[in-house]
């Protein structure tokens, strides 16, 4: 087995308190092993993380790692993952984002950057292909990511060049802050603005001109203009690339599972004022995609009149249009506009920030908080101006803004009554759907490695439109089939939208892996791989102290029925979860405590995972 | 003779042409070979930009270059690597920095059209890019002049319960012929 293309080959790894760049070659077992992007992140934390102390002690590490499809000629392949222990949960964590980062990384000559330790002063790396620097970066402290990556590009004359900053919030290790590029892609979830700010570094710049490695570039041409026509001729092609994620609002809400005034209501009545359609109409002033997708679900929005314009700012996706529209109960685009433009300025996670928001908003009228302990602001269902001032205050570590900028668990351990209030898994903060209809995504949400996020898997839709008849054997393979599925795609570089969203096929991509590499690979193979990745980072957990009881979602989704919408009643039944999470711990191998065993270790061929 | 022109507005920034373009041109994966860019500007002002060359008829990097080593060849303006000199002073003079440069390729390069299939115009998935004939080059603008027309006219009519606006330029009324009203 010889890789032939798709990898580099090489890790940068920088000490950024040793100020010492070392360049690691990687050897073709565990390139295809691990894969790429997150299956290789999680594998080198696992190797580091008996050093790792604190999450935000230079002792953590972050590694960022596109994929060995990253850059090529196939749709959406600009995708990088961001790996570490996450200050939010203290777990493992992943996030990763898109636009023309991972492309720059590759381009430079590296499959995967890690970074170490703790730069003496606030700097930024500097990459231009085999140019490697610490820059001191005082002049950019305190600014905006916009802003940040805007005036490194005016100082250093390129505005070619590609960078991924944090914003004030990383800075001030705000616990659910991000890593931003290209203005509005954000390395959201799990705090990796954070880890960022821990080390230090407020950006990465780089550079890259070298040509891409492909084993068969002619067949992946094939592959790939086969891939873009397969995209191009689907029914809903043209609508998505018109309003791309915010097509979900009007699914969401009719099916009745789009979180509402905190996660209490599972449809909002304003619906239609924060939908696709009002962006389209009124806002959305341009497209924007990530690199090398047809698929164009970024959208630019300009706020044009009323007192929020002058905003601009690409998204809101669905996520972002749910957390700061229904679950805030704010029901005027603009503000949602002005709310995700402020989170990208200050590097908070949309999804975190809005979730917390709007916890807090029902803390106060539950009088769980008092006035004074948010600073005299009485908070209530769509204050817009107060859910700002909020965003501000938590990026900047003001007052009230202190305590939510340490997350779910941080919330809880101050006010111990709000646990109740929060949505919430393994201490990340709950995304945009309810699991009080759906058991399956409530154990995705359970078992996902990072804590709360549909990233790992999303099988809402399929539940409530197929499921009914489920056995709870069925459930739980579904779920761990989408857990096995979808991170491939974060190993393998790219972005699962052109699959979940228009049905293309997951069969091609190890075509698309044949062809980079050389080595014939069938799918079974790279879900395989996947498996072992999530069994690595479940071992990473279970290292770390998690137990039973952190797959388990929020108080709510078992106590309160669902109050109105199509849903009505539902709610899980904490028995029932109980059992179907044994299913699953059974079906992936794992002992009654979710502990992976030796049998499926060595089935896995991760026989040196000593848990 | 087609010429290529863009749409920015369509533009999603995608760089899917500058890839194709690389591939096409050189054989390897390497968007920095493209013999287009796009431009992303953001915030002020958002625009993303293919910048295409536009086949001058008498082009300023030819004017430029010093080794005479660029010519057109039925209206593609081409350069000869024979006789370049790699001085680059067609990548500055050219008024749209259409030419473009790459440490491991030995002379300039730009856009000649794909043989007449540009590979660019084919990946575009917004159709931001156009391969149209030159005389059709300014029409839109000419057409958004007419649009423009301030003394236009309304009439708003229904049709199958929908509100609807025809637009339209009336005659001048009252007069005959305009310069006879002196006689």
């Amino acid at each position: 087995m010889t890789i032939k293309g798709g990898y580099c080959q090489k890790i940068l790894e920088m000490d950024l308190s040793k100020n010492n760049k070392r360049v690691i070659e990687v050897s073709d077992s565990f390139a295809v092993k691990y894969v790429g992007g997150r299956g290789w992140g999680a594998r080198i934390i696992w190797e580091n993380l008996k050093h790792i102390k604190d999450p935000l002690s230079p002792s953590n590490i972050v590694v960022i790692a596109p994929g060995p499809l990253s850059g090529l000629y196939l749709p959406a392949s600009g995708k990088t993952s961001f790996s570490s222990i996450s200050p939010a949960t203290g777990l493992y964590a992943d996030s990763n984002m898109g636009g023309m980062f991972a492309v720059e990384i590759k381009q430079a000559g590296y499959d995967a950057i890690i970074i170490r330790g703790r730069a003496e002063k606030l700097s930024y790396l500097f990459i231009d292909d085999d140019c490697v620097e610490v820059r001191n970066a005082k002049k950019y402290k305190g600014l905006g990511c916009t802003e940040t990556e805007r005036q490194l590009k005016e100082d250093l004359g390129d505005e070619t060049l590609r960078i991924a900053t944090i914003g004030p919030a990383g800075e001030n290790l705000v616990k659910f802050s991000c890593i931003n590029s290209e203005w509005s892609r954000n390395a959201g979830r799990t705090g990796m603005g954070a880890i960022f700010g821990s080390k230090n570094l407020k950006a990465i710049v780089i550079r890259g001109t070298k040509d891409l490695p492909v084993f068969d570039l002619t067949r992946l041409m094939e592959l790939g203009e086969h891939a873009y026509k397969t995209l191009k001729s689907h029914r809903l092609f043209e609508f998505w690339q018109r309003q791309g994620l915010m097509t979900v609002v009007d699914y969401a809400n009719a099916a009745g599972i789009m979180p509402t005034h905190n996660f209490k209501d599972t449809c909002f009545d304003d619906a239609d004022k924060i939908n696709g359609e009002v962006m389209e109409t009124f806002y959305k002033i341009g497209d924007a995609a990530c690199y090398a997708c047809s698929m164009a679900c970024g959208n630019v929005n300009l706020v044009k009149e009323g007192r929020y314009a002058g905003t601009v700012t690409e998204g809101p996706e669905y996520e972002t249009a749910c957390m700061f529209g229904s679950n805030v109960g704010i029901n005027d685009f603009a503000a949602i506009l002005k709310a995700n433009y402020l989170c990208d300025e200050y590097g908070v996670d949309t999804i975190s920030t809005g979730n917390l928001i709007a916890a807090v908003i029902e803390a106060y009228e539950k009088g769980i908080l008092t006035l004074d302990e948010l600073d005299g602001m009485a908070l209530h269902w769509g204050d817009s101006d107060s859910i700002m001032e909020l965003i501000r205050k938590i990026g900047e570590r003001e007052g009230i803004g202190n305590v939510i900028a340490e997350g779910a668990h941080g919330l809880i351990k101050k006010w111990p009554a709000i646990k109740q209030l929060l949505s919430q898994v393994k201490g990340l903060e709950q995304s945009s759907y309810d699991v009080r209809s759906a058991i399956t995504m409530a154990l995705a949400y359970g078992t996902s490695d990072i804590g709360g996020h549909h990233a790992r898997a999303w099988t809402i839709a399929k539940e409530l439109e197929v499921g009914a008849d489920w056995t709870l054997d069925e459930k739980a393979a579904i779920v761990i089939y989408h857990q096995t599925v979808r991170p491939l795609f974060d190993m393998l570089g790219v972005c699962r939208l052109p699959w979940i969203e228009l049905g293309f096929n997951e069969s091609a991509y190890a075509e698309f892996y044949s062809a980079a590499t050389g080595i014939e690979t069938g799918l079974e193979e790279l879900l395989k791989r996947s498996e072992a990745v999530y069994n690595i980072t479940r071992a990473i957990n279970i290292k770390l102290g998690a137990t039973i009881e952190d797959d388990f979602p929020s108080w709510r989704c078992f106590n309160e029925p669902i109050k109105t919408g199509p849903l009505v009643g539902k709610k899980l039944d904490r028995e029932e979860y109980t059992k179907i999470l044994k299913l699953y711990y059974n079906k992936r191998g794992w002992d009654e405590n979710g502990v992976p065993v030796l049998k499926t270790l060595d089935r896995l061929e991760l026989t040196d995972i000593k848990i | 003779m087609r010429k290529l022109t863009v749409i920015p507005e369509r533009c999603s920034g995608c760089r899917l042409c500058e890839l194709a373009c690389a591939i096409n041109a050189f054989g390897v994966n390497n968007p920095k070979k493209a013999k287009l860019r796009v431009f992303s500007l953001y915030p002020h002002p958002v625009i993303k930009k293919p910048i295409v060359c536009n086949q001058c008829g008498i082009p300023k990097c030819s004017e430029n270059c010093p080794a005479g080593a660029i010519y057109i060849e039925d209206g593609i303006v081409k350069i000869d690597e024979k006789t370049c000199v790699a001085c680059q002073m067609c990548v500055t003079s050219c008024p749209f920095g259409a030419i473009f440069v790459h440490q491991e390729i030995a002379v300039p390069f730009k856009c000649e059209l794909c043989g007449g299939n540009p590979k660019c115009v084919e990946v575009c998935p917004k159709k931001a890019i156009i391969y149209t004939p030159e005389h059709i080059l300014g029409q839109s603008t000419r057409l958004a002049g007419v649009l423009k027309y301030a003394h236009m006219k309304e009439v708003e009519y229904f049709e199958h319960g929908i509100a609807k606006k025809l637009r339209y330029a009336d005659i001048e009324k009252g007069k005959t012929s305009g310069d006879n009203n002196d006689n």
